[in-house]
């Protein structure tokens, strides 16, 4: 499973704005897998033109 | 039914017919608050003298013009988050201890109208999410079965609260599974409805594309009273769907011949294995289903642990941007659980947002394909009996896949009902889904399965005693 070092938690937790303890990051740092192994399980071989699912369309409101 | 406790339906009934009063029903539900409410924790906040005198007008409206509808002077609960005018709605986080919103959501609004009576504020996770916590301003809800054991959450004093008799009926919330996780441990019956059916205006957002709001009671028919008041398009909900609101109570007592039940099996035999209880009595309910004359397929689905990776995905990354600005300024104040999912936010990067709704595209469609030809599937709510409620691991996110995150993702109906009692004597249920808008045929079969076993005669121990 990846692993994630000190420094690259510390730029996410700058990035993300969060003041975190020592413990809390060393606590964080033991989940970091569990996220990594579901951002890899949503990915599949789908091709550039796969849409999302929270697409839009106009409705008659829009045109009033 | 229990002679003491009246379901919505038959407390309708005997209001309709004059032989019950709301105020005396309203009593009744306060004497088992006073009696239980010590050890459930149901309630963060008692709305004791409203209720009174709601119950009060609408006896004297019952006695001048009949009721308005069977919710009339029903004793109900609303979740913690859902905004009430005048009445804390604090969320059970430190953060909102003295929020007292100026509005009501919508949902309180249309139970009003309706003519339930408000008994007050049930207990939740914080802001819908992690739990049991023990770090916040009021204690946990604890199972009506067995005080030692969790409810569930995130609607764990709407599910304490009807398993008891506290209250007839109240809202729960549903992200991941918040609505009928309580209702499977605590032996009651559950809906999420379809996505946008019930608006979400003045309820505190756990993940907006997954939320959902929707009825908590003793039985399906129940459910579908309430569902009844609580459907129909919100101008301030920009996720409520524009589509007339179907007779949730018509398909009842039509029986089930002919009904096409899908059961996933591989998601609770193979993908997360449930406990034998849990497992007997899905197989009881497919014998059940198959003698009252509906048809027995099986789905495959992708695995379970496909639908968590994309929900949790979602769920994480919008409940961090809306906890942000808290999460950056005061962190501190919330609850550990829910701090320790905020920061989880830190992790998941834009792209992994997109992909995983794009995931949610795909999943969904392969539920509309699987559901072809059927007009229900089956699997568990839950994978076991409550565990006791100090032995609910933090991080339960990535123990094991739940069986309910798969009709947030697609945003299916489904439905938890009790499906009898396994290990230490604790409830067990099954899951029933149904295809966009079709609550009526969900109702339909729910209803009929209660009526044909017996697990809605038996209320926990402890309102006898």
């Amino acid at each position: 499973m990846p692993d994630i070092k000190d420094e690259a938690l510390e730029f996410l937790l700058a990035r993300a704005g969060l003041q975190l303890t020592d413990e809390q990051k060393a606590e964080l740092m033991t989940v970091y897998a569990g996220i990594a192994a579901m951002a890899e399980r949503v990915r599949k071989p789908r091709g550039h033109m796969a849409e999302l699912a929270h697409v839009y369309n106009f409705t008659e409101e829009d045109l009033a | 039914m229990t002679e003491a406790i009246p379901t919505i339906a038959e407390a309708a009934r005997l209001i309709a017919a004059k032989h019950l009063s709301p105020v005396e029903l309203t009593r009744a539900c306060l004497d088992r608050v006073q009696a239980l409410d010590g050890r459930l924790h149901a309630f963060v906040h008692l709305t004791e003298d409203r209720a009174l005198n709601e119950a009060r007008a609408a006896e004297t409206a019952i006695m001048r013009h009949g009721p308005k509808g069977p919710l009339h002077g029903i004793p109900i609960g609303l979740k913690d988050i859902v905004d009430t005018k005048g009445i804390p709605t604090t969320c059970q986080s430190k953060l909102l201890q003295d929020n007292i919103p100026d509005t009501d959501a919508t949902c309180a609004e249309k139970l009003a109208a309706a003519g339930t009576v408000l008994m007050g504020k049930t207990t939740t996770h914080e802001f819908a999410d992690g739990g049991p916590s023990f770090d916040l301003p009021a204690p946990p809800a604890r199972n009506p079965w067995n005080t030692e054991h969790f409810t569930a959450g995130s609607s764990s004093g709407t599910g304490a609260g009807v398993a008891a008799g506290l209250i007839l009926g109240g809202i729960g919330t549903d992200t991941g599974g918040s609505i009928r996780g309580p209702a499977a441990l605590c032996g009651i019956a559950g809906i999420k409805p379809t996505y946008g059916l019930v608006s979400r205006a003045g309820v505190a957002p756990a993940a907006f594309s997954l939320d959902h709001i929707g009825p908590m009671a003793w039985t399906a028919e129940d459910c579908a009273l309430m569902l009844q008041a609580l459907a129909g398009h919100d101008p301030r909900d920009p996720a409520s769907a524009s589509r007339p609101v179907a007779n949730y109570t018509a398909q009842l007592n039509n029986g089930i011949k002919g009904v096409r039940i899908g059961v996933i099996h591989h998601f609770h035999e193979t993908d997360h294995k449930v406990s034998e209880g849990t497992q007997r009595s899905i197989t009881a309910a497919i014998a059940t289903f198959r003698d009252l004359g509906a048809e027995i397929r099986e789905v495959q689905l992708s695995p379970l642990q496909d639908w968590l990776a994309c929900g949790s995905l979602i769920s994480i990354t919008e409940r961090a941007a809306a906890y942000e600005e808290w999460a950056r300024t005061r962190l501190g104040e919330f609850s550990e659980r829910v701090r320790s999912r905020l920061m989880l936010g830190a992790f998941v990067t834009g792209v992994d947002y997109v992909q995983a709704v794009r995931r949610r595209r795909e999943l969904r469609a392969e539920l509309q394909s699987a559901m072809k030809g059927l007009d229900v599937v089956l699997t568990a709510t839950q994978p076991a009996e409550a565990a006791k409620i100090d032995a609910v691991p933090k991080w339960d996110l990535f123990a094991a896949p739940n069986f309910t995150m798969p009709f947030n993702v697609s945003g299916y109906p489904a439905i938890s009902v009790c499906a009898g009692f396994g290990a230490g004597d604790l409830p067990v249920a099954i899951q029933l889904v149904a295809k966009p808008f079709q609550e009526p045929t969900l109702f339909r079969v729910a209803d009929a399965f209660e009526k044909a076993t017996p697990f809605r005669d038996r209320r926990p121990a402890l309102v006898s005693a």
